[in-house]
């Protein structure tokens, strides 16, 4: 019988890396050309009751907000309001549409803004993102020192449309 | 003279540096990678918010209305109106409601008959889109049954 020499020691076993690393470079060259820079997307919730509208705001004693946006033909907004209020139409119209809505709160997250309920009434050809940006106005507040959003208004709803301007 | 002798044996560079970074890369974009948002629709141009976050739940049963105007490569519209991009077709909103009864139909054929009313219409329309037609799209969706709608537009960093 053949006795092995243990003074040699273990032998010297090499994994054969290559099949590694080609994978390795597959999967990296995969992640490569799939990897799209984009903009996250985020969300805001309308609520837009159907057959069975909710109660009025006047029924539950809760302050009537409602947001009007008047346009040109083109859709440049030409006034912003807060109920008969103008608050203008630059982009300090909107500041002052977030401080008026705070004052109506009174304090973000008061438990009373769950039922609260803004009406957004733009007319026809007003540009979608000046609706987007008022409804982002109501809705809250980014804190820049946190980065933390202070909730005003969670319900937001449309007024029915209006017709286009002949 | 003393000659010195040339070595011709073969030379193995080191690899370890090289796999080392292939693999912290590989890392890198296996994180950065987000399937879900390469899903949008690019030819839509969301309006920017810093206030809209993505959803940390992601909603169970959804549709996505996709709502643009046609554009040429320089960025020209082709048209004048914009178009729901509905399934590679560009329907315009007032033609849409044989569509959505039929995605309801599918939607309620796959997940069952009461399933319509958890749905969330998620509406990607451009910025520039009249308020009006946006309206105009959410009516014709209310007429065909789904009753949650959500407002999709491009997060903004502060």
């Amino acid at each position: 019988m053949k006795l092995r020499n243990r003074l040699s020691g273990p032998e010297k076993i090499t994994i054969p890396m290559v099949p590694m690393i080609n994978v390795a470079f597959l999967l990296l060259i995969f992640f490569i050309l799939n990897l799209k820079i984009v903009s996250p997307e985020g969300n805001f919730n309308i609520n837009l009751p159907l057959d069975a509208p909710s109660a009025s705001a006047a029924e539950q004693n809760l302050p009537d907000i409602k947001v009007g946006m008047v346009s040109d033909r083109d859709g440049n907004l030409m006034r912003l309001t807060l109920g008969s209020k103008n608050l203008g139409n630059d982009d300090l119209a909107f500041e002052r549409l977030n401080k008026e809505i705070l004052q109506i709160i009174g304090r973000p997250g008061n438990p009373l803004t769950k039922d609260i309920e803004v009406e957004i009434d733009a007319d026809y050809e007003t540009q979608y993102k000046y609706v987007v940006k008022a409804i982002s106005k109501c809705t809250g507040q980014l804190d820049p020192g946190s980065n933390q959003v202070a909730r005003y208004v969670e319900k937001i709803k449309f007024a029915p449309p209006h017709k286009p301007k002949a | 003279m003393k000659m010195r002798k040339i070595e011709t044996g073969f030379i193995e560079p080191d690899m370890t540096p090289v796999i080392d970074i292939v693999f912290q890369l590989l890392m890198f974009f296996m994180i950065a990678i987000n399937f879900e948002n390469t899903k949008a629709d690019e030819r839509v141009r969301l309006p920017k918010d810093t206030l809209a976050k993505p959803p940390v739940v992601k909603t169970e049963h959804e549709l996505v209305l996709d709502f643009g105007y046609q554009q040429h490569p320089s960025g020209d519209r082709r048209k004048s109106f914009p178009e729901v991009f509905y399934n590679e077709r560009f329907v315009d909103v007032r033609d849409i409601s044989p569509d959505l009864e039929q995605e309801k139909r599918v939607i309620e054929r796959v997940h069952g008959p009461n399933v319509i009313k958890d749905v969330t219409v998620l509406i990607r329309a451009d910025s520039k889109i009249p308020t009006g037609l946006v309206q105009e799209l959410i009516r014709k969706c209310q007429e065909a049954g789904f009753s949650k709608f959500s407002l999709r537009v491009t997060s903004e960093e502060v």
